[in-house]
């Protein structure tokens, strides 16, 4: 499965995403690769009615997880029952049609 | 400044050569020569097609050769901009600098607004999922409220007071009053105030708006023989995070906020507790508490209760945003940062009308970008 690509200080072991040329809590340069694992827990979401432009719905369930690794990433949630500290599972689906082209991001769900 | 408002007739740089003009006469320049201008602008390439705008500026206002740049720090621009002419002003190097933050958002529809501004997130890991700043206030209020039992209740008190404050102004966009019953207790009160990103409802968000304001800055020297009666400048902060909400340590926990703000009263000599006046960047109702509280003027978690005990209503321990704030007055981005500016030195001269808060001393403006990964924190001051 195709998926977000988080990186592990070599020096410390902070795991970061989005990328950073230097470690957040070392300045170390050098990071190893480390994926999202298939279970993660729900840490804030909210419930968005007013999108914006090119996402013609309402209601889309953003939310930010962390998963077992310790890796943290923003998601689209696909469940009715959210709720703060929720095991969820860990997807990769088209997100947004941006400028003609199909965005794929993570999703979760329950 | 000029009132922001929708100016369907009036281009960015309409409204940014109208309020330069007024910074001008205001401070009695003159034919005086202005060394430098800055214009704090998040977004014109995107939302009116044009870019170059301090270029523009200077020569609708006739200040050739005058040395210009835009500035942009997001929804701090306008405080970035002061910043700089500050800076530039106090190394010696120009002696006059006109500041002028201005945006015109209403040129483009709202869910294309919201798109602009949404810009500002970070590309893969949040602007991909449709993220938009209210979502990010969202996940943001959610967390807060939970940790520190603020409730929507405290919320609503912010926006009612702020939207009564912005009664008083009429350079505010809103200009309606509002009751707890008619956005929050009324079994029908959805209806009015819908949520836009949950749990935040449509009267905890600012409205889009377009607007300019300027300021006049230069040395004590000069100032004083200018004709206004000039405010000092006495102390600025400014302040990054991580650009992602989930990077941070506690995601409720906005270090750019306290440090911002720490360093401007490090730099004026004072304490929190010394302001008499604050404009704070209520850009959603959930962050004037939390900003209140970051800068110190509240313990954490204790911002609700003193919105809701009156305390920060004009005439109350310590007004804030008696302009209406971003909530009332309006938000247009690039402006917001400089009117915060503005309406303090209105209120420390004491010109602020119906909306004045008594014997005003010490200021404080905080300027809020992106989401909270950039903040610039002003402490005004009126010299006896």
């Amino acid at each position: 499965m195709k998926t977000i690509t988080g990186y592990k200080c070599t020096n410390c072991g902070q795991v970061m995403f989005p990328r950073h040329e230097r470690c957040l809590n070392c300045n170390e340069r050098e990071f190893k690769k480390v994926e999202p694992t298939k279970r993660g827990k729900l840490l804030t979401y909210t419930v968005v009615n007013e999108l914006p432009w090119g996402i013609d719905e309402r209601g889309r369930v953003l939310g930010v997880v962390e998963f077992e690794n310790g890796l943290k990433a923003m998601g689209l949630i696909k469940s009715d029952k959210v709720k703060i500290g929720m095991k969820l599972t860990t997807g990769w689906d088209e997100v947004r049609y941006q400028n003609g082209v199909r965005v794929y991001g993570l999703t979760f769900e329950d | 400044m000029i009132p922001f408002e929708r100016h369907d007739d009036d281009s960015l740089v309409d409204m940014l050569a109208a309020a330069g003009l007024r910074a001008m006469d205001d401070a009695g320049l003159g034919d005086r020569p202005v060394d430098a201008v800055y214009v704090g602008n998040m977004a014109s390439g995107l939302f009116n097609h044009q870019v170059s705008v301090a270029s523009s500026l200077v020569d609708r206002l006739n200040l050739m050769p005058a040395a210009a740049d835009r500035i942009e720090n997001g929804p701090a621009s306008g405080g970035s901009a002061i910043k700089n002419g500050l800076l530039a002003v106090a190394s010696g190097y120009y002696d006059v600098v006109l500041v002028a933050g201005g945006e015109k958002m209403r040129e483009v529809i709202g869910p294309r607004s919201t798109d602009i501004v949404a810009c500002m997130t970070h590309p893969q890991a949040e602007y991909i999922y449709g993220v938009t700043l209210p979502a990010m206030a969202g996940m943001f209020a959610r967390l807060y409220m939970d940790k520190y039992g603020i409730t929507r209740d405290h919320l609503a008190d912010v926006a009612i007071k702020n939207q009564n404050n912005g009664l008083l102004n009429p350079y505010a966009h809103i200009q309606m009053k509002i009751t707890k019953e008619g956005i929050l207790t009324h079994p029908q009160a959805h209806i009015n105030n819908p949520v836009v990103a949950d749990p935040l409802h449509l009267y905890d968000c600012c409205p889009v708006s377009d607007g300019a304001a300027a300021v006049l800055l230069t040395t004590p020297e000069i100032a004083k023989k200018l004709k206004n009666t000039p405010i000092t400048i006495a102390g600025f902060g400014q302040a990054t995070d991580t650009h992602t909400l989930q990077e941070r340590d506690d995601p409720t926990d906005l270090k750019a906020v306290t440090i911002a703000a720490e360093k401007a009263f490090s730099m004026a000599g004072i304490k929190p507790a010394d302001i008499d006046v604050a404009e704070l960047h209520d850009a959603f109702t959930i962050l004037e508490i939390a900003e209140s509280e970051h800068v110190g003027f509240f313990k954490k978690g204790q911002g609700g209760e003193a919105v809701a005990s009156g305390a920060t209503q004009i005439g109350g321990k310590l007004p804030i945003n008696p302009s209406g704030g971003l909530k009332a007055r309006g938000h247009p981005v690039g402006a917001t940062g400089t009117a915060q500016v503005v309406e303090l030195v209105w209120q420390l001269r004491g010109e602020a009308g119906e909306r004045q808060v008594k014997d005003a001393a010490n200021g404080f403006s905080l300027n809020f970008g992106g989401f909270g990964n950039n903040v610039v924190a002003f402490v005004l001051r009126r010299d006896a």
